[in-house]
């Protein structure tokens, strides 16, 4: 296998930001997460929660809510606009400033006719979604007090808002207050403070159950305005609230990380009269969860710990998979770091600037595991920020490092980097190509004569690069005539010698383009799981993928058909615990010295796959490497398999490998995001 | 008419009191006293015209308030609005730039409006002296009012009354109740605690200083 002297890096600060609004889309079963950074991300169900889209945000963002309307998803914020999104090409579509002040949330009704928006000027103020747009229907009456949250009954007719200090029920059709529930104060100090009604949730039989800030979760009988329940759930606020589809099923979430779920439930076996039951709490957060989501078979919760947890509930599962697992998604699903291979640089993206490293040397030789000592330290080279509000959606740096290149929702920019030993100098390039205006992935040709930025509607234009010109080559469009492909292409892979070049996009499809003649070559046959990486053989130019689901595809892209190893592991089937992993892949790479290698790795483990060897069945013990290595030599042949794990690298974000035959692991310990977290509740334990 | 029934009704008296002196009970056994019909007629219209003439005498009371009230709130209008001569101002101003070549007499008038005019203006712009004019691109409310949201939240969340830790707190708690004990993040990790570290060497070396315990 060989020893690889590793780059162990960890000065990539990278830090997400933190979960404030979550939407479910039962019809296409999507989760639309929206972050205070502004950013919103679309997660598959379906496939693993798969991270497909994501839309970058921009400074000063401040989003409080989002909500689906059929395939529509809007978002309010307290810039007091409502935005409309293209997912499509991943950029926000229109915004229409709704003139109430800082909007709180936002809530579409079961028909998908109607919005509604809670503004800080205390009206509820309704939107007809129309064709292409919404526009201003009515406003509700006015009241005192900022509107926190809003739910429209399901028939459409009533809409219950929560504001500070009470509950008000509105009936939609003439815009006038039917009820107004008064809230009680906490007990002790927050008496002198307003009790904030963050959550309510309308019921079809009229009941309205809320979360408020005195940490109670109250159940209220709409037909005579009062309260029939009362449950003190923690301490702190509750947060958050969310039903299920069938309304037997209520979560909350807290400020202090806790998620608590009440069931509509007969108290006594047997009998009818049901009641609503706190029954089990999850505590799967260490801040404020500050969306949750009921699913039916999962619960989803997200806050300020920036972790995307789904915990499924397993007695409404019934069969036994993938959906039985708990996940935290803590690391994005696309790779947020380029190398440049031949010169040892690292570009790593952060939302608002780039930052541009060279690695250090280290001369010593040591055993397996050793630290070495340094030579010449790690040191950043560049520090780029970027003009404009908005954040970058894509970056790349060309494998010979003199080329850097960006792209945010509204400009591309690309620069030329002059280093000599110790002075780094970096020129901007003016005149680009007029077509190059956004991107929505970058990629470089190997021997970095040639950009590719893949744009809307799944078309990748190509640029060359030289001296002193720019020019324009042409743009690579996915079909031909018949029907145009509309989604953006989240992934590009160039081939070694110049001849190919591969993109998958968000509906699964992936191309493979000619480059000698500037047409499509082939499309990859459709697998119902998203590609997470991809990369082309140096010799073989066999294209080698990953999906979400963890299975493993190898398509010759000459012979336009599968190649025989792949088809081998299909028959042969995975092992069940490389299928078992709960993080995806989100980078492959290649050895031009073992052709038969391939280097892969997830966030909590990094593998090198070889080609030559058996694959291991079902039997064997698939994390071998301690075993081997305590073997004899003669039979470690016997019992070798071509997956060889290896588990020393935690919380990975990026694994490469350099021309000189270095691994570069970027690693990110959850302690230093931990770090810079917000401050969490102070919970007195026992014996602390 | 009533005097007239109170007349024979007194000489009835009288009479009912010369005759039946002697027979004092008789004077409440008497019938009904008969009033003409003539006379009731006339008195119940008469009463009915004395009441539609009171009731005329309402109406038009109220009339005459609603008029006075109309009249009080169109001056207050008035009074609102530019008068009627600054308005032809306004109109004459952008075209009096454009009449340059005047007969003497509208050159005349037109300097008379020029005073008056410089009056009314400089009238105007002392009645709106409060105002300041700015771009709406410059300054916009809504990020004053965007502050105000979030520090609303901000101080619901976080703010005094909320009982919060550190994160170095919670991470050392998790150490400390965790399956392999640790000791608190602040003396494994060095970037944690500096501040606290930085000072407590200070206070060292002050101590050391002042009980001199190295001989300098």
């Amino acid at each position: 296998m060989g020893e690889f002297k590793v780059h162990r890096v960890r000065f990539f600060d990278y830090m997400p930001s933190a979960i404030r609004a979550l939407a479910f889309q039962p019809q296409r079963e999507k989760i639309a997460v929206a972050r205070t950074s502004g950013s919103v991300e679309i997660f598959n169900c379906a496939d693993r929660f798969f991270q497909e889209k994501i839309i970058p945000g921009r400074e000063q963002a401040a989003t409080e809510a989002l909500a689906w309307v059929g395939d529509r998803l809007f978002s309010a914020g307290l810039n007091g606009v409502i935005s409309e999104y293209d997912l499509e090409n991943q950029k926000v579509k229109y915004t229409i400033d709704a003139f109430g002040g800082p909007m709180w949330t936002i809530a579409s009704n079961q028909q998908g006719t109607h919005l509604a928006v809670g503004c800080e000027d205390g009206t509820v103020k309704l939107f007809e979604v129309c064709e292409g747009k919404i526009q201003f229907e009515k406003n509700l009456a006015k009241q005192k007090g900022r509107i926190l949250s809003l739910s429209w009954h399901p028939s459409g007719s009533r809409i219950v808002a929560g504001m500070m200090d009470m509950i008000r029920v509105f009936n939609t059709e003439t815009g006038q207050s039917v009820h107004r529930l008064l809230v009680e104060r906490g007990i002790g100090a927050s008496r002198s403070v307003e009790c904030v009604v963050w959550g309510v949730v309308y019921l079809s039989d009229g009941t309205i159950i809320s979360g408020d800030s005195s940490g109670k979760v109250k159940i209220w009988d709409d037909l005579t305005g009062t309260l029939i329940k009362s449950h003190q759930v923690t301490k702190w606020d509750v947060l958050a609230l969310s039903v299920s589809q069938d309304e037997t099923s209520v979560v909350a979430g807290t400020s202090e990380g806790t998620v608590v779920q009440f069931q509509f439930l007969s108290v006594v076996l047997g009998q009818e009269d049901k009641e609503w039951v706190q029954t089990r709490i999850f505590k799967n957060h260490t801040h404020d969860v500050r969306a949750v989501l009921e699913l039916g078979t999962a619960v989803v919760s997200g806050g300020m710990d920036t972790q995307f947890v789904v915990r499924p509930l397993l007695d409404k599962i019934e069969e036994r998979g993938p959906e039985c697992v708990l996940r935290k998604i803590q690391f994005p699903h696309r790779s947020l770091v380029s190398c440049a291979k031949k010169a040892g640089l690292l570009l790593f993206q952060y939302p608002g600037h780039l930052e541009l490293w060279r690695l250090g040397e280290s001369d010593g030789h040591g055993a397996s595991g050793s630290v070495l000592p340094v030579k010449r330290k790690p040191e950043k080279l560049l520090h780029l920020k970027i003009k404009g509000e908005e954040h970058i959606c894509c970056s790349a740096v060309s494998p010979c490092g003199e080329w850097i290149a960006y792209s945010t929702v509204a400009s591309f920019r690309l620069y030329r980097l002059h280093c000599d030993n110790n002075n780094v100098s970096i020129t901007k390039v003016s005149k680009l190509p007029k077509v190059l205006s956004s991107a929505n992935q970058i990629c470089f040709s190997s021997d970095s004569s040639k950009l590719f930025a893949a744009s809307t509607c799944s078309s990748v234009h190509v640029v060359s690069l030289s001296q002193t010109v720019h020019k324009f080559v042409c743009t690579l469009k996915p079909k031909s005539g018949e029907t145009l492909l509309t989604t953006a292409v989240h992934l590009l892979a160039a081939s070694e010698d110049g001849k190919w070049l591969a993109s998958a996009n968000s509906d699964r499809e992936v191309q493979i383009y000619n480059l000698t003649k500037m047409k499509l070559h082939s499309t990859v046959p459709v697998y119902n799981s998203g590609v997470t990486a991809m990369a082309i053989h140096p010799t073989t130019n066999n294209l080698f993928m990953v999906h979400a689901d963890q299975q493993v595809f190898e398509y010759s892209i000459e012979e336009k058909k599968y190649t025989d190893w792949s088809r081998q592991v299909q028959r042969n089937g995975l092992h069940y615990l490389w299928l078992a992993r709960d993080t995806p892949v989100t980078n492959v790479t290649f050895n031009p010295k073992n052709p038969t290698h391939i280097i892969l790795h997830d966030a909590y483990m990094f593998c090198i796959i070889d080609q030559t060897l058996p694959l291991p069945d079902s039997s064997s013990q698939f994390y071998n490497q301690l075993t081997l290595r305590s073997l004899p030599e003669k039979d470690r042949t016997k019992h070798s398999h071509a997956f060889k794990m290896c588990k020393t690298f935690k919380e990975l974000m990026f694994v490469e490998l350099m021309e000189d035959q270095s691994l570069v692991a970027v690693e990110r310990p959850l302690v230093e995001i931990a770090a810079q977290l917000p401050a969490p509740v102070r919970q007195k334990k026992f014996a602390t | 008419m009533a005097k007239l029934q109170r007349g024979e009704s007194e000489c009835e008296l009288e009479k009912g009191v010369r005759v039946s002196v002697e027979m004092s009970d008789s004077s409440e056994d008497e019938g009904p006293e008969e009033v003409a019909f003539e006379e009731s007629r006339s008195a119940a219209l008469k009463s009915e015209e004395e009441k539609l003439q009171a009731a005329k005498r309402e109406k038009e009371l109220l009339k005459e308030k609603r008029r006075k009230r109309q009249q009080f709130f169109q001056e207050q209008k008035k009074k609102r609005l530019l008068s009627d001569t600054l308005l032809e101002e306004f109109d004459t101003v952008p075209q009096k730039q454009k009449k340059l070549s005047d007969d003497r007499d509208e050159e005349k008038d037109n300097k008379q409006q020029k005073l008056t005019k410089s009056k009314k203006k400089k009238a105007s712009r002392s009645l709106q002296g409060n105002c300041s004019v700015m771009r709406l691109k410059d300054e916009s409310a809504d990020s004053s009012m965007q502050q105000s949201a979030m520090d609303f939240i901000q101080a619901r969340l976080y703010g005094s009354g909320t009982l919060r830790t550190t994160n170095a707190e919670l991470l050392s708690l998790e150490k400390k109740r965790g399956v392999k004990k640790g000791a608190a993040v602040q003396f494994v990790n060095k970037k944690w605690g500096a501040e606290q570290k930085a000072k407590a060497e200070k206070s060292n070396k002050r101590f050391i200083h002042r009980q001199k315990l190295v001989t300098t």
